[in-house]
């Protein structure tokens, strides 16, 4: 069952706010469907609901790549598109909950059918929350001037850890998609290494040198690699659904650990 | 399409067409042109009953037995009286026979026979029954406790025969009526812990009474007015007599005795007697409808 | 093990009473039911706890109603119809020969899927014809009130009692022949789609019913509504084509079924 291509959640939900209570108008698609009675119609709905919620994490890339370019080239214009696009990201997360809401009250889903609602219930909020993490990127930026003194070693390691979360988001997305438990499991590898440059930028902030002003640029910086680190919990949060979703079983992937043979440790706070 | 032609089309659609209209006018006069001829014999019938009956009614039609004198005036040929207690005592003790025997084969038939081969060969032959004519009841009894026992007519084997002419119609009716209970009915008292005696008794029967009451008093209705059988096994006598063991008068033999007679006086008894039979009968029914009425099955 | 055993362990009339009170376990073994050479039910093996409800779901025709009706030995007044097998009560077996069919069904009660309360009777006559019926008499008037007490009626009725059975509304009339089943003091109680014929607020009080009978009876419940399974019933089965495919913990059934053919049919996909 894959979900539409990016075609399908590029529309933004016209007239649609972040914040307004009234969520009739959907996509076309969806409104429609959503007066449809019928089981027939039920198994319809739950696709494009997931197809929904799938192409959130698509429009999650996009804001990644955009953050991260504005990064590099310290462009605030480009922050501040992203930072007004984050309403497109709060936009699908209405219209996905509002659609989750529609199916349990309308068609009382149960079984295989039931965790795949409570999976997406939980995986478009960890969308909301990358998304808010983006804007928190972008807000960054601006904040340190339009010629600030940089870093390149920091401004490289940070490239990276966006090149990171960004292949746990597009593999997040493909573990959900085909429902692979070992891709999923899969993502906490990947998220020891963002793990790991996040401790490298601390690093390198703390050894940064006298200058007020990169020092001023460089805390800001480890913010942003906290924002990556936030999107990199997220994205394996959302792999942990996917494990629920096949076993019915919820359980936390193990923390990532520098691999360091020792007794296990119970699992870190995976806030966001 | 134009909004105009559409509604002229939908206007056509719905509207009544001439022919159709021709032709249920006529299935209508057709209909009750049958009715109406349908119903003059009955009018007629009714008219004459009244006409020549009403008058042969008195105090002393009701009270006096037939005197037998039929060649001379009209004061001494009496009333009916025998004949009237007569039917009632033969029409009382055939039902005595006929009701119990005829609702335990129904209940026999539908709560144990069902489908069986037996229960099935069983309504075949009360379908039989009933259309046997009644002067072969009569004659069966004729021969068998009259000739073949050697003894002389009596009241009781005029009963005999009228019960064997009521059995077929109180079986036919009272299983008709004991199917009508619902089956859930017999089911929910099974599964009480009922042994099914009880639930027959307890529960079938008294919800099927309205309706099988109604089926014996129209089988008795049908009984009392029957000559055939009762001629060759009751007979007729002119006196009241209550011995059933004895000969016993009876209103459709009285009638048929009269009718022949050359005397208008005596014929006129025959009228009175004919009215006073149907008016029983007309009761009769009546009785049947109001229990029916209080039935909660059919 | 003869009908003494189940007639020992009725309490005496008048003390149906309102506490808790241990059920009896129904056990299935090797079930199997036919009408004429048509096979219904083909061989189950299955277990109603004692004190628990127990829902049975399945698509039309899966054999459900016949298999319950097997446990109180309803199923064979159906001409032509015949079981084989073994249906224990605790230890006794239900068609073991020596054991009377009567005292089963005065032990395992039953409710349908239409109310049918006995149209010549009176509410009291309604409830008072199992005590008569069985002829096990006692204080008839304490059995029917702590009967209908027990069916959640007796605040309703208890005024009009000589009032006819079939003139109250169809929620009442179920829980009128539920009091019906319980005035003969059953222990276990087969209820075959009971709520089927009623609107959503009268089946809401039957399923509080349910919940508080369970506590003095065993509850086996045949239910085409998923829904109600999933409210109502502590365990469910599922039945297929005449056999058991699954039975497990209710919310075990509707969140994770083992069986995918349990989780075709709850989630809809037939049936």
């Amino acid at each position: 069952m894959s979900p539409g291509s990016s075609a399908s959640d590029e529309h933004p939900p016209a007239g649609l706010r972040a914040g307004t209570a009234t969520e009739r108008h959907g996509t076309p698609a969806a409104s429609d469907e959503a007066h449809a009675q019928g089981r027939a119609h039920f198994q319809a709905q739950l696709q494009q609901l997931e197809a929904n919620a799938l192409g959130g994490l698509d429009l999650i890339v996009e804001q990644l790549d955009r953050v991260l370019e504005a990064l590099q080239h310290q462009d605030v214009e480009l922050a501040q598109m992203v930072i007004a696009d984050d309403d497109r990201v709060d936009g699908r997360y209405l219209e996905v909950h509002q659609g989750i809401l529609s199916l349990l009250a309308l068609q009382a889903p149960v079984a295989g059918d039931l965790r795949l609602v409570a999976a997406l219930l939980h995986m478009i909020k960890h969308i909301e929350r990358m998304g808010d993490q983006c804007v928190n990127i972008a807000k960054l930026i601006p904040l340190s001037g339009y010629e600030p003194p940089v870093h390149r070693e920091m401004l490289d390691a940070l490239a990276k850890m966006g090149a990171f979360a960004r292949s746990e988001v597009v593999q997040s997305k493909a573990a959900f998609a085909a429902r692979d438990v070992g891709l999923a499991e899969d993502l906490v590898r990947q998220d020891r290494e963002i793990n790991r440059l996040n401790r490298e930028i601390f690093r390198l902030a703390i050894e940064i040198g006298d200058d007020p002003d990169t020092r001023e640029w460089a805390m800001h910086m480890t913010l942003v690699a906290r924002a990556l680190e936030r999107i990199g919990d997220n994205a394996v949060d959302i792999g942990e659904q996917v494990a629920f979703v096949v076993t019915g079983l919820f359980r936390e992937f193990p923390a990532p650990r520098p691999p360091v043979p020792r007794a296990p440790q119970p699992p870190g706070t995976q806030a966001s | 399409m134009s909004p105009q032609r559409a509604s002229a089309d939908r206007l056509a659609r719905f509207a009544v067409s001439p022919a159709r209209q021709r032709k249920d006018r006529l299935a209508r006069v057709g209909v009750l042109t049958g009715t109406a001829i349908a119903l003059v014999p009955l009018v007629l019938i009714v008219y004459y009953l009244l006409r020549k009956g009403l008058g042969a009614w008195s105090t002393s039609f009701f009270t006096t037995d037939p005197t037998g004198n039929t060649f001379f005036g009209s004061s001494s040929i009496g009333g009916i009286k025998s004949a009237i207690l007569g039917t009632v005592e033969i029409v009382a003790l055939a039902s005595a026979i006929a009701v119990p025997i005829g609702i335990g084969v129904a209940v026999w038939l539908v709560e144990y026979g069902k489908n069986s081969w037996f229960a099935n060969t069983v309504r075949f032959f009360v379908d039989v029954l009933t259309g046997v004519p009644s002067i072969v009841f009569g004659l069966f009894v004729y021969i068998v406790l009259v000739v073949g026992t050697g003894s002389t007519y009596a009241g009781y084997k005029g009963s005999i025969a009228l019960s064997l002419l009521m059995l077929p119609v109180v079986i036919r009716s009272a299983e008709v009526i004991l199917l009508l209970v619902p089956a859930a009915l017999r089911e929910s008292a099974l599964a009480l812990g009922a042994p099914r005696w009880r639930v027959i008794f307890s529960i079938v029967l008294p919800t099927a009474l309205p309706g099988m009451v109604t089926g014996v008093l129209l089988a008795v209705a049908r009984a009392a007015g029957e000559t055939a059988p009762l001629l060759f096994t009751a007979a007729a006598t002119l006196k009241t007599n209550f011995n059933l063991g004895g000969f016993m008068n009876s209103l459709p033999v009285q009638i048929y005795k009269d009718v022949t007679s050359p005397t208008t006086a005596v014929v006129n008894r025959a009228w009175g007697a004919a009215l006073t039979l149907v008016v029983m009968i007309l009761l009769l029914n009546l009785i049947a409808r109001l229990i029916a009425r209080r039935s909660r099955l059919a | 093990m003869t009908t003494g055993a189940l007639a020992d362990r009725a309490p005496a009339g008048g003390e149906a009473s309102l506490q808790a009170k241990p059920g009896l376990s129904v056990r299935l073994e090797q079930l199997r039911a036919f009408y004429g050479s048509a096979e219904q039910v083909k061989g189950v093996d299955l277990e109603f706890r004692a004190n628990e409800v127990t829902a049975i779901i399945g698509p039309s025709g899966c054999g459900k109603s016949t298999m319950v009706r097997c446990i109180n030995r309803m199923h064979e007044e159906i001409p032509g119809a015949r079981a084989e097998g073994r249906v224990l009560l605790e230890d006794l077996d239900v068609y073991d020969p020596s054991v009377d069919v009567v005292a089963v069904r005065r032990a395992v009660g039953m409710v349908f899927q239409k109310p049918n309360p006995f149209p010549t009777m009176s509410i009291f006559d309604n409830v008072a014809a199992g005590p008569r019926l069985s002829s096990r008499r006692g204080d008839i008037r304490a059995k029917v009130e702590a009967a209908l007490r027990g069916a959640g009626l007796w605040d309703e009725v208890a005024d009009r009692l000589d009032e006819p059975g079939a003139g109250l509304s169809g929620g009442q009339q179920q829980r009128l022949c539920i009091a019906r089943s319980l005035a003969v003091d059953p222990e276990v109680i087969l209820m075959d789609e009971p709520c089927s014929a009623l609107d959503p607020i009268a089946t809401l009080k039957i399923e509080e019913l349910i919940e508080e009978l369970k506590r003095r009876v065993t509850i086996v419940i045949v239910t085409h509504n998923m829904q109600q399974a999933a409210r109502v019933a502590d365990r469910t089965a599922f039945m297929l084509d005449g056999r058991l495919v699954e039975i497990g913990p209710t919310q075990e059934i509707f969140t994770k079924p083992s069986d995918s053919r349990t989780e075709e049919y709850v989630t809809g996909k037939f049936g």
